[in-house]
């Protein structure tokens, strides 16, 4: 190259030096914030939350990780005992081949032993908390609702690192209810329900198809529709339990892996070599009343986070 | 040959070069700045345009990023714009078509194509590499206006643009990173030389020189994985089969033409030869995956023959490859030792190296001078030099593949050989366990992940970090690995099973085999002869 010489080619040279030093120094600075700066422009990545600050959310503590404000922090005791589990043709019509207890019988008797549920889905605050907390790297979609919608998309990963956070939060807490803390001191831990424990909270002990009784019903859950709705929106008074969107809203993960029936709760730590695949429970605010009912059931893979798939939270001994 | 004889062939082959790197050989002068200056416009436009194609928008972060690019380049020739309608300058810009370019940038992109042919994501990744040839070309231009130079339009910025590519990517959401990566290569080749051979020339590789810088950052701040492809880049540029010997055919070309094969040789010949001693104290392979890695094959072929940024005389080359080969070796343990990225290993050392060349070209002209020098050094004209290194290097390299010494069958990237290693409690043989694993947990082994899970909930090799365990538990179960997603259902405990077909078909891919066709009873035959224990059940061997 021609070189120009003297004052000038110095002064060009300066400035060549200075906007590499600049280049240099806006990459430094660019890899020194790392993912947690960026990650809300992409469409697909993953993201931290931007901090918000206490916010108010009606019916939720901002000052216990946005859980509901009850008595033990929205979890529900579900006592001791025996449900009819699957689905039985000959009463219910929709039931598919798969919930099928065995090729004697349609329907099983399983005891399931107390744990407590949380009464409504996890929220986008209460996961939201979490995010900030720790800087867990999700889906860039889970802030896009507002904060008492149910959080979705949700792996089934993503799920069990908000229960395994919430345990520690909840065990270091003094505002944690005595009742919790001893549970957690005894070992039980906040983990997802399986999938017995949450088709005996949804449909109880007497067998009906559907929470609130044996028909579909546009006013007691969120499906067929184009979205989801904030969390207890439907009053259930003739549930068994006062948990809320059993049905509908969102698909929620469950600790079960997808095995044929008669379910047997020791399957969760066999068959290791099967590629894995959870079952999720519930419907979803797209779904049709089939899919609704108490003994449907569904699967995906623990990675996979779908528009159509949140979680709600238990604590369980296992 | 005397030492005047032997200064003279060395002034006659420096003209030469300098014919080659100048204006006389191979260009032409377009006469005015108006007809040059249209194509900056023009690049940028094609950036713009560039960012509607549906690889790029499928990313808002790149998208932005193309934008970003074409903005400074339109700002920059606005600026240009103005100065130079108050300046006038003469000429724009001439066709330089440089040997060393176009040959270079050939066979890079045969490197690319053919790694393109075994990993997918390379033909995926042409349009960014369209935009980036798009943008270094409109960058250089505006460069060389800028400092009122005449512009050489060759090959020049494909070569730099394929060389970089071809060692590390930025992830989509930081692709800004690669435009930047790009910048700097070309501005540390304008503003950052020296005087070499009477004439001012720029002191680092373009790409070596950029890489290098931008390494250290990567390592400073620990974002390699976040940010870039680095580690799958170059833990995928082996799978090909038989790439050691394409990059060695791609080799003899640049060896050939450029007189380059004591650089690449020598280097090859040290690594072949530390990693022949290493072996032979520890009883382990110092590199997983062959006596040396691909890409350390391909970094030795690509970042150290630059004519301009190595040493002119025989000597200074072999010294030179030598001194790379060393560094390499040298690197690759540091790099373990601290915990970064082990493909550092080929990039960190070239701009040291390029800072050495002046030094390295005088001790060698004082050991030229000297009468021992002459008595042995047989007087050979160049060409005649060059084949006969290119002779040796052939009986090399042919010896160590014969050996099984390259893409052959290589021990190093066996797991159970490393297994039974660790618990020989053999030389960094509980490091490579962890290493190989992580390796193939990148490359979706979800046995791996788990393993490595284990390794750190257990504490055994490594030092127990509970939040590591359930992070590599946590890929291990998203990879569909059930006892992966059971540990982590019960933190504390370490569920675990043999690998899955999946698994096998990476972990047992030696030699950059592509096993995605192989059939079950022929996995787990091969499994077996790996050491797999529970194959050989399967297939009934003892």
């Amino acid at each position: 190259m021609n070189h120009v010489k003297g004052a000038p080619e110095r002064s060009i040279s300066r400035v060549g030096l200075t906007a590499l030093i600049a280049l240099v120094s806006i990459a430094a600075v660019g890899m020194y914030m790392g993912p947690s700066s960026s990650a809300a422009t992409s469409g697909t990545g993953s993201a931290s939350a931007s901090p918000v600050g206490p916010q108010q959310v009606a019916g939720f503590r901002s000052d216990a990780w946005y859980l509901p404000d009850t008595e033990l922090l929205g979890f529900v005791e579900i006592s001791e005992g025996p449900f009819l589990m699957g689905g039985d043709v000959t009463t219910d019509p929709q039931a598919l081949d798969h919930e099928r207890w065995s090729a004697a019988s349609a329907q099983g008797m399983v005891n399931v032993p107390t744990f407590y549920l949380g009464r409504s889905e996890v929220t986008v605050a209460q996961f939201r908390a979490f995010v900030e907390a720790t800087g867990f790297a999700a889906d860039v979609r889970v802030f896009q609702a507002p904060p008492e919608y149910p959080v979705r998309p949700i792996s089934w990963t993503d799920a069990l690192a908000y229960s395994r956070w919430l345990q520690s939060e909840m065990e270091a807490s003094p505002s944690t209810p005595p009742v919790l803390r001893e549970l957690f001191g005894e070992g039980w831990r906040v983990t997802l329900p399986s999938e017995a424990e949450w088709e005996k909270a949804a449909r109880g002990a007497d067998g009906r198809l559907y929470p609130w009784g044996n028909e579909p019903r546009a006013d007691r859950a969120n499906f067929g529709e184009t979205g989801t709705m904030p969390v207890a929106s439907f009053d259930c008074s003739e549930c068994p339990y006062p948990v809320f969107d059993m049905s509908g809203n969102v698909w929620e993960w469950t600790r079960s892996p997808y095995e044929p029936y008669p379910y047997d709760a020791s399957d969760d730590r066999e068959s290791l070599e099967a590629d894995a695949l959870w079952v999720i429970r519930g419907g979803s605010y797209q779904d049709s009343a089939r899919e609704l009912r108490a003994a449907s059931r569904a699967a995906a893979g623990p990675g996979v986070r779908r528009p159509f798939i949140g979680f709600r939270v238990a604590i369980s001994r296992f | 040959m005397s030492s005047a004889g032997k200064r003279r062939t060395g002034r006659g082959r420096r003209e030469k070069e300098r014919r080659d790197d100048g204006r006389s050989s191979g260009e032409s002068t377009t006469p005015s700045l108006r007809q040059g200056f249209w194509l900056p416009p023009a690049l940028t436009l094609a950036l713009v345009l560039l960012s509607f194609v549906p690889r790029v928008r499928a990313s808002s972060a790149l998208t932005w990023s193309f934008w970003g690019a074409a903005l400074a380049l339109l700002t920059w020739q606005a600026v240009l714009f103005v100065r130079l309608k108050r300046e006038p300058a003469g000429s724009s810009l001439r066709i330089a078509l440089f040997p060393h370019h176009y040959v270079q940038a050939s066979m890079q992109l045969v490197v690319f194509v053919y790694w393109g042919l075994y990993w997918r994501p390379v033909s995926e990744f042409v349009w960014l590499l369209v935009a980036q040839l798009v943008f270094a070309y409109a960058f250089s231009m505006l460069l060389a206006w800028s400092r009122r130079e005449t512009y050489a339009l060759g090959f020049g910025p494909v070569a730099i643009i394929f060389s970089t590519n071809l060692f590390l990517w930025f992830r989509d959401d930081w692709f800004y990173l690669q435009f930047l990566l790009i910048a700097v290569g070309f501005l540390g080749k304008e503003f950052v030389q020296w005087h070499r051979d009477g004439r001012s020339r720029h002191i680092f590789n373009p790409s070596g020189f950029s890489l290098g810088l931008f390494s250290v950052l990567l390592i400073a701040t620990g974002m390699t994985s976040e940010l870039t492809l680095g580690e799958i880049i170059a833990s995928t540029q082996g799978t090909g089969p038989h790439m050691y010997g394409v990059l060695f055919l791609v080799g003899l070309v640049v060896m050939y033409r450029f007189s380059v094969t004591l650089v690449a040789g020598s280097a090859a010949a040290t690594l072949f030869g530390l990693s022949a001693l290493y072996t032979a104290w520890t009883g382990v392979p110092y590199f997983v995956d062959s006596e040396f890695p691909a890409p350390v094959f391909l970094g030795l072929l690509l970042l150290i023959t630059d004519p301009s940024t190595s040493p002119k005389e025989p000597l200074g080359k072999l010294v030179f490859g030598g001194l790379y080969g060393v560094g390499v070796f040298a690197l690759y343990a540091m790099l373990a030792r601290i915990g970064a990225p082990l493909f550092y290993d080929k990039l960190l050392c070239v701009p040291l190296l390029n800072l050495s060349v002046r030094r390295i070209d005088s001790t060698v002209r004082f050991l030229q001078d000297s009468a021992l020098w002459n008595r042995w050094v047989p007087d050979w004209a160049p060409a005649r030099s060059n084949l006969v290194h290119l002779s040796l290097w052939i009986v090399l390299f042919g010896s160590m593949t014969a050996m099984g010494r390259t893409d052959g069958t290589h021990q190093g990237d066996r797991v159970p050989f490393w297994l039974e290693a660790c618990d020989d409690d053999r030389r960094n043989a509980c490091d490579r366990v962890v290493q190989i694993e992580g390796v193939f947990c990148a490359d979706d082994s979800g046995w791996s992940c788990n393993e490595l899970g284990g390794h750190y909930l257990r504490g055994e090799i490594v030092a127990p970090d509970s939040a590591q365990a359930l992070s590599w538990f946590a890929r291990a179960c998203r990879l569909r690995f059930q006892a992966g997603c059971v540990n982590l259902l019960e933190p504390g405990t370490f569920s675990r099973t043999v690998p899955k077909v999946l698994d096998l078909r990476l972990l047992l891919r030696e030699g950059g085999q592509d096993l995605t066709e192989m059939s079950e009873p022929e996995l787990y035959a091969r499994a077996c002869e790996h050491g797999w224990t529970f194959a050989c059940d399967r297939v009934g061997r003892p």
